[in-house]
C-alpha cells in the first residue's frame, strides 16, 4: 500500500484517564488512494472519535495522522478541510439561520468571500456560479425543491443529506461519512448508495462508518473494524464477514449480513 | 423649543445609532457580546482630542498634542479604535456568550481607570477640554444642524456599509461562524479569523463616533465614558429589536428622544430636576423590562408574516 491518501499512525486519544482511541499500542491504518473503507464496530468502540482526529476537530494524545505526505498535527480544523478533507458529523449539522440552498453555497471556499469583496460588491458573478453548482448538488441528494426552505423544517434525514450536498459541492478528495444512512428513508439510501458508488468511481477516496452493513459492505472494498479504540480486523468485506472475532464482537452469531 | 428638542434628539440619536448598528452587526450577526462598547467609543474621541489639540505648554499635563487638521483626528480615531478593537479581541474571542462579555467589560473598564489616572494622556480625570473642531460656517450652516447632519451622514455610511456586508458571501460566511462554528471548520472556514474580523470592523465606526461625539461637546474627560454608555446601547439595541438595521437606529432615536424629552421638562427647583433624572432613569428600565417580558416586535412580525 505505498499509495496511501491517508495514514493513521499509532494514534492514542485519552479523555482524562479513558483512552477512547488507541488501545495499548495506538491505532493505525492506511487508507488507499480512491479506496473506499468501511469503518464498522460496536457503540463506543471509537469510530466518531477516529473521525474527530482525523479532521482535525480534536487533537491526537500521540500519534499523528497524515494527509497526502503533510503532517496533519498542527493543523486547524479549516486548514484540514481545505486540504481537500471533508466529513459529515454523526448528529447532523446545519446553519439554521441561512435557508437550505445557503447551507450548501457556504460550503465553497469562495473567492470573493472576504469583507473587502463584499463592500466592492465583486463576488456577484462567482456567486451565480455558485449558486449552480449547490443546486446540482441539492438535487443529486434528493433535496431539489427545497432550495428555499429553512433548516428548521427539514426531516433529521433531509439534514443529513444537507451536510453531504454541503461537502460534495467542495469536491473533496477524502470524504469521511458519520452513519449517512440513520434516519433515511429507503428510497434515499439507494439514491445515497449510488451516489458513493459514483463517488468512487470518479476516485474519492471514502471513509464510512455504519451500522447499516448490508448497505457498507457491498459498497466498500476494505474493512476496519474497532474495539474499545483499538484495530479488532482489517480486510475486505467477505473476510470481515468470516472472521470469528468480528462475529464474537459486533455482529452476532447469527447474522446474515 | 420643539426643533432644539428635535434637534438634539436627530444629533446624538444618529451618533448612538452608529454604536447600535455596530453592535448589531457584532451581536446579532456575529453572535459576540461585548459590554466594552464605550472603550471603542472613548479610544476614537481621545485619539481625535489628541491629535487635533497643540502641544503641551506650561501648565498642561497631558504628554502629546500634534496640532494636526480635524480630519487626520477623524481618520486617527478610526485607527484607535481599530488597534483596540485588535488588542481586546485577539486573546478574547475564543471565549464565548457571558465570558466574553466580562472579558470586554474588564478591558473597558481598565482603560477607563487608565485615562482617570494616567495624566499624561488626556489630563487624567481633568480630561481635554475646548477640542478643535472643523469650522461648519463655511457651508452656512447653523453649528447644532450641521452636526446633526455630519452625524446622520455617518450614520447613513455604516448602515449602508454593513448592509452591503452582510448582504454578500461574507454575511453568509458570518451567519454560518455564529451558528455553527465546528460545522463551518468543516468546510474550511477560518471561524477565528471570522470572528476577529467582525469584531474589529464593527469597533470602527465607533471610534469614528467617538471623534465626532468630541467634537459636538468639546471635551473628552473620563466621567463621559462611563459603562453607561455601553448599557445605554445596548437597552437601545433590545428595544428596536435585533438583526435589523433599521430596528437599532428606531430603537436609539426612540430612546434618546426620550431622554432629551425628560431633560427638555422646566424644572422649578434642583431638587424636581434630579428626581426627575431618577425617574427618567426608573422609567428606561421599565420600558426595558416590559420590551423584554411582552416581546412586542416579535409579536408584530409573527402577525404580519401570518
Amino acid at each position: 500500500m505505498s499509495d496511501a491518501i491517508l495514514k493513521v499512525e499509532g494514534v492514542i486519544k485519552n479523555f482524562g484517564g479513558f483512552r477512547a482511541v488507541g488501545g495499548p499500542d495506538g491505532l493505525t491504518f492506511n487508507v488507499p488512494r480512491g479506496g473506499f473503507l468501511g469503518l464498522i464496530g460496536p457503540n463506543g468502540a471509537g469510530k466518531s472519535t477516529t473521525f474527530n482526529l482525523v479532521s482535525g476537530v480534536l487533537k491526537p494524545s500521540e500519534g499523528r495522522v497524515v494527509l497526502e505526505d503533510k503532517d496533519l498535527s498542527d493543523c486547524k480544523a479549516s486548514d484540514i478541510a481545505g486540504l481537500g478533507l471533508a466529513r459529515t458529523f454523526q448528529t447532523p449539522r446545519a446553519f439554521p439561520s441561512l435557508t437550505v440552498l445557503e447551507n450548501v453555497m457556504v460550503g465553497v471556499s469562495h473567492t470573493n468571500e472576504g469583507p473587502f469583496s463584499a463592500m466592492l460588491g465583486n463576488w456577484r458573478q462567482s456567486d451565480g456560479e455558485l449558486r449552480e453548482k449547490a443546486q446540482a448538488a441539492l438535487a443529486k441528494v434528493g433535496l431539489h425543491g427545497h432550495e428555499d426552505d429553512e433548516v428548521g423544517n427539514l426531516s433529521g434525514g433531509e439534514l443529513r443529506m444537507l451536510e453531504v450536498a454541503r461537502q460534495l459541492v467542495r469536491e473533496p478528495k477524502v470524504f469521511l461519512l458519520d452513519e449517512p444512512t440513520a434516519g433515511v428513508d429507503p428510497t434515499l439510501q439507494q439514491k445515497l448508495a449510488s451516489l458513493l458508488a459514483d463517488l468512487h468511481a470518479a476516485g474519492t477516496t471514502l471513509i464510512v462508518v455504519e451500522h447499516n452493513l448490508a448497505f457498507l459492505l457491498n459498497l466498500a472494498d476494505r474493512v476496519v473494524v474497532l474495539q474499545n479504540g483499538a484495530l479488532l480486523a482489517e480486510g475486505a468485506p467477505d473476510e470481515i464477514r468470516r472472521n470469528p472475532d468480528v462475529v464474537a464482537a459486533y455482529l452476532g452469531a447469527d447474522h446474515e449480513a | 423649543m420643539i426643533q432644539s428638542l428635535l434637534l438634539s434628539t436627530l444629533m446624538f440619536g444618529a451618533l448612538f445609532s452608529v454604536l447600535s448598528i455596530s453592535l448589531n452587526l457584532q451581536y446579532a450577526r456575529g453572535g459576540m457580546i461585548n459590554f466594552g462598547t464605550v472603550a471603542y467609543f472613548a479610544a476614537g474621541a481621545y485619539a481625535y482630542a489628541i491629535f487635533t489639540q497643540e502641544p503641551p505648554s506650561g501648565l498642561d499635563q497631558y504628554a502629546f498634542g500634534f496640532d494636526l487638521p480635524w480630519w487626520a483626528g477623524f481618520l486617527a480615531a478610526g485607527v484607535a479604535a481599530t488597534l483596540f478593537a485588535l488588542i481586546t479581541g485577539w486573546p478574547t474571542l475564543r471565549l464565548r456568550g457571558e465570558y466574553l462579555a466580562l472579558t470586554t467589560f474588564a478591558f473597558a473598564e481598565v482603560l477607563h481607570s487608565f485615562l482617570l489616572n494616567e495624566r499624561r494622556i488626556g489630563n487624567g480625570s481633568v480630561g481635554l477640554a475646548n477640542v478643535e473642531r472643523p469650522d461648519l460656517s463655511f457651508f452656512g450652516l447653523d453649528e447644532q444642524i450641521g452636526y446633526a447632519v455630519a452625524a446622520c451622514v455617518l450614520m447613513l455610511v455604516t448602515a449602508w456599509l454593513f448592509n452591503r456586508l452582510l448582504a454578500s458571501p461574507y454575511g453568509r460566511l458570518v451567519d454560518a461562524t455564529r451558528d455553527d462554528e465546528t460545522a463551518a471548520e468543516a468546510v474550511g472556514k477560518d471561524t477565528t479569523r471570522t470572528r476577529l474580523q467582525v469584531f474589529v470592523i464593527s469597533a470602527i465606526p465607533i471610534g469614528f463616533a467617538g471623534a465626532l461625539y468630541a467634537m459636538i461637546t468639546t471635551l473628552v474627560s473620563p466621567a463621559l465614558f462611563t459603562a453607561e454608555i455601553t448599557f445605554f446601547v445596548w437597552i437601545a439595541l433590545v428595544l428596536g429589536g435585533e438583526r435589523t438595521i433599521l430596528g437599532a437606529i428606531i430603537g436609539t432615536m426612540a430612546l434618546v428622544f426620550f431622554q432629551e424629552l425628560v431633560r427638555m421638562i422646566p424644572f422649578e427647583s434642583v431638587r424636581s430636576a434630579q428626581i426627575a433624572a431618577s425617574v427618567e432613569e426608573v422609567l428606561t428600565g421599565v420600558l426595558f423590562i416590559i420590551v423584554l417580558r411582552w416581546q412586542p416586535w416579535e409579536k408584530m412580525k409573527r402577525r404580519k408574516g401570518a
